[in-house]
């Protein structure tokens, strides 16, 4: 396939799954500065703003994190690539250009997420009905993805964008975590009665409350915490889940000059897989995460040099 | 619902001149009188949605809301009796069989020009005309692969035809999304009623690009400048609907005189591109130096035999509006037929006589740029201001061999829902003719409309809507 093609479908991913994370993140961001106590409140308002490092760019904009201030910036702001219209929109632009690579459903799907989004823009977003915005992201990233793994065809062009999807989710898990675990710590050291709402933010921020509850029980434990989202294979966005995915999509891209990407992204999988919880707390997580972020934008990067960079 | 009858002395599609239905519109007259208000309003919302849904939206130029913007779409469609397709299609058949003719002709021994049919200055000084495709042999001896049309139908019942578009005639699409549109919305309607099916117009259009190439396996591409153009939408349904890749001129690269696209397994060769680039911005080394929507070294490749372009370079002087009243001398010169479409008057104001004419009877006329599209810079004579006319005197006597002229012709008019109700306006057709192996094409086209009463611009670059066109298989029902 084109290889502009291939780069299109692995941003409009990119940025879908980008959205959906940022919905998650500054729904549960939101809920917790409610229950929070006061003092602390920015510092979970701040959260969605490290994790997208882009701290430095809201105050450019707004004097303080306010929840409103987060949700005009995070959600609406045209002004930067890393608000939920902004994404949107750069997913439609990336889903034009591949659109003879794409089944109508997910062209239809993504394309009136644009046309809601517009609305929803022009109707604006309130601190009252945020949550219904944010479940409204979520239910068009589910229904990207239903029509994507319901209508297409599976050949590279689904590879790719599979690709865009994982990759984002590796990042975007490992982020987080690094970032609430501190707080969950922090909070079992000063207010040990709200440690178990920080613990449950971690989670839900991830998808991942139930998977919790299904593999420990209601136990909240600081390591298992760690080990649900960084080893567990089945947990779909795990870090080892995430990996799994994208080494054996790297193996199944038709390519004889992806070694590289494949040796990246193969390396990285094994030492997760094969890893454990004590090397973890040995190593210390926050150096683990960093690590492992590095590492895996090697491989985006790789991935863009392999089958998309044309130099001509 | 009402329909209101058409204006007397105009040829209406529905209503004969004693306002009684032609035979071969009986069932949409009895669907239009049974449908009431809200039902139609309902499915006029509906079609919106799913047109926007589809992304069938079109870029106006010069108007920044202009992205995304919707055709206005007509549910009420246009009926063409079989007898009257046969004709059409034939017409459509020996015209372009002609204009290929001519184009061959023009790039290499000029009989119509030394048979002094079409004078040497027309042909050789027409900013279109491309000298370096001379000579140039090229598969089937084909220029014009795709051609698109415009036809009208004036008060005296007769198809005539208003300008041949073997560029890169836009709109197919239309025609394709505005059946199924009508077939989701309408189907009872489809299942009382023998309509021609046109959906296997990619299919044609694929074999017809496949066979302009002597390849018998041949790699092709639809080639686009890109998401802002007006017609991308189209770009990419066509490249879909046929399976082949839709490419930007930074997709594709020339190597020793082969054009490659570049894909994430790398350099894979093209031998036919559907180019929907004009020929001055498809290689910036052989047209315009600032364009970054073609590939260097196209040209070049393109005259080595490398890569077959559709249409062909230099097809432009085929419909150039001053070489168009010779059309029926060309049917006649190269296939020794009588036309069997009938051309629009047309004064050439090169002519001193011509000219003299148009600027005595200037409010009567209609008066075109030789070289212009999309209904952008023309004067329509009946319905200029005092000051419109001074200005195109002006530039008639500046620039005469810019412009033609040619006498307002009533278009018919064809029962709209507007919002007066359902009421006539005038429309014009486009169908689509291709040229690969033979001559082919679907039953049927893209009907234009206008939707403000008493208008005769129907482009939709100027707010004209669309119809569904159906032409039927035998004329009982």
């Amino acid at each position: 396939m084109l290889s502009r093609a291939a780069s299109s479908l692995f941003w409009m991913a990119r940025y879908l799954e980008r959205a959906e994370s940022q919905a998650r993140l500054l729904d549960v961001s939101l809920t917790m500065a409610l229950i929070d106590v006061p003092e602390d409140r920015v510092e979970q308002l701040s959260v969605p703003l490290l994790v997208s490092g882009t701290r430095e760019m809201f105050f450019e904009y707004y004097n303080e994190i306010t929840p409103q201030n987060l949700i005009d910036f995070l959600v609406l702001d045209d002004r930067h690539p890393a608000s939920v219209y902004t994404m949107i929109r750069s997913a439609r632009d990336n889903a034009l250009h591949v659109r003879g690579n794409l089944s109508a459903d997910v062209w239809e799907s993504i394309n009136q997420a644009w046309f809601e989004m517009k609305e929803l823009r022009q109707r604006g977003v309130s601190e009252s009905n945020a949550s219904t915005v944010f479940d409204w992201v979520r239910e068009r990233s589910h229904m990207f993805r239903g029509a994507a793994y319901g209508t297409l065809l599976r050949n590279d062009a689904f590879h790719f964008l599979r690709l865009g999807t994982f990759l984002e989710r590796a990042d975007t898990t490992a982020r987080v975590l690094d970032i609430r675990y501190v707080m969950a710590m922090k909070a079992m050291e000063e207010h040990p009665t709200q440690s178990f709402f920080e613990w449950t933010a971690v989670l839900h921020s991830l998808a991942a409350f139930e998977a919790y509850q299904n593999t420990y029980g209601h136990n909240l434990d600081p390591m298992n915490v760690a080990e649900l989202l960084i080893l567990e294979p089945d947990v779909p966005r795990s870090l080892r889940g995430c990996l799994q995915e994208i080494a054996s999509l790297l193996e199944e891209i038709e390519s004889d000059t992806a070694r590289r990407s494949r040796r990246l992204a193969s390396s990285l999988y094994a030492n997760i897989r094969y890893g454990d919880r004590e090397y973890i707390a040995e190593r210390g997580l926050h150096e683990y995460l960093v690590d492992f972020l590095e590492r895996i934008q090697g491989i985006a990067g790789q991935i863009r040099n392999d089958f998309m960079g044309w130099k001509q | 619902m009402l329909i209101q009858t058409p204006d007397q002395g105009l040829f209406d599609e529905l209503f004969d001149q004693d306002n009684k239905v032609r035979p071969h519109c009986r069932m949409l007259e009895q669907w239009l009188i049974n449908s009431d208000e809200t039902l139609i309003a309902e499915k006029r919302r509906e079609a919106d949605v799913l047109f926007q849904r589809l992304g069938i939206t079109f870029n106006v130029y010069g108007e920044d809301q202009g992205a995304d913007r919707l055709i206005p779409f007509d549910l009420i469609p246009r009926v063409i009796s079989a007898s009257d397709w046969h004709k059409l299609q034939s017409g459509l058949r020996q015209r372009v069989q002609a204009l290929n003719r001519f184009l061959f002709d023009i790039y290499h021994d000029y009989d119509i020009v030394k048979a002094g049919v079409i004078s040497a200055e027309q042909v050789f000084a027409n900013p279109q005309y491309q000298p370096g495709m001379q000579a140039l042999k090229l598969p089937r001896n084909l220029y014009c692969h795709i051609a698109g049309i415009d036809l009208i139908r004036n008060n005296d019942g007769d198809f005539y035809v208003l300008e041949d578009n073997l560029r890169c005639p836009s709109g197919v699409s239309y025609m394709l999304e505005n059946r199924r549109m009508m077939m989701r919305l309408f189907p009872e309607l489809f299942a009382h009623s023998p309509v021609a099916p046109v959906e296997h117009y990619p299919n044609l259009l694929g074999e017809t690009l496949r066979a302009a190439s002597l390849n018998p396996n041949p790699t092709v591409v639809v080639l686009t400048p890109g998401r802002f153009n007006s017609a991308y939408f189209e770009h990419a349904f066509l490249a879909r609907q046929m399976g082949v890749e839709l490419v930007e001129g930074a997709d594709l690269f020339v190597h020793q005189n082969k054009v490659y696209m570049k894909t994430t397994v790398g350099p894979q060769q093209v031998d036919v591109i559907y180019r929907r680039i004009d020929d001055d911005f498809l290689d910036p080394l052989a047209g315009n130096p600032d364009s970054m929507l073609g590939v260097p070294g196209l040209y070049s490749a393109y005259r080595t035999g490398n890569v077959v372009l559709t249409n062909a370079m230099g097809t432009g002087v085929g419909d150039d509006k001053s070489i168009y009243p010779y059309v029926p001398d060309m049917i006649r010169f190269y296939l020794d037929e009588e036309p069997i479409l009938k051309n629009v008057p047309t004064w050439q104001c090169r002519k001193k006589k011509d000219l003299q004419y148009v600027l005595d009877h200037l409010p009567e006329l209609v008066v075109k740029e030789a070289q212009g599209a999309g209904g952008y810079g023309m004067l329509i004579g009946p319905k200029a201001s005092k000051k419109e006319l001074a200005t195109f005197r002006d530039l008639l006597k500046a620039r005469p061999q810019d412009y033609i002229a040619q006498p307002t012709l009533s278009l018919s008019t064809c029962p709209t829902f507007v919002d007066e109700g359902i009421a006539p306006r005038h429309l014009d057709l486009r169908p689509f003719v291709l040229s690969g192996k033979k001559i082919q094409m679907v039953p049927g086209g893209l009907t234009r409309v206008a939707l403000k009463k008493g208008s005769l611009v129907v482009n939709s670059s100027q707010g004209g809507g669309t119809k569904d066109t159906w032409v039927l298989e035998d004329d009982l029902c």
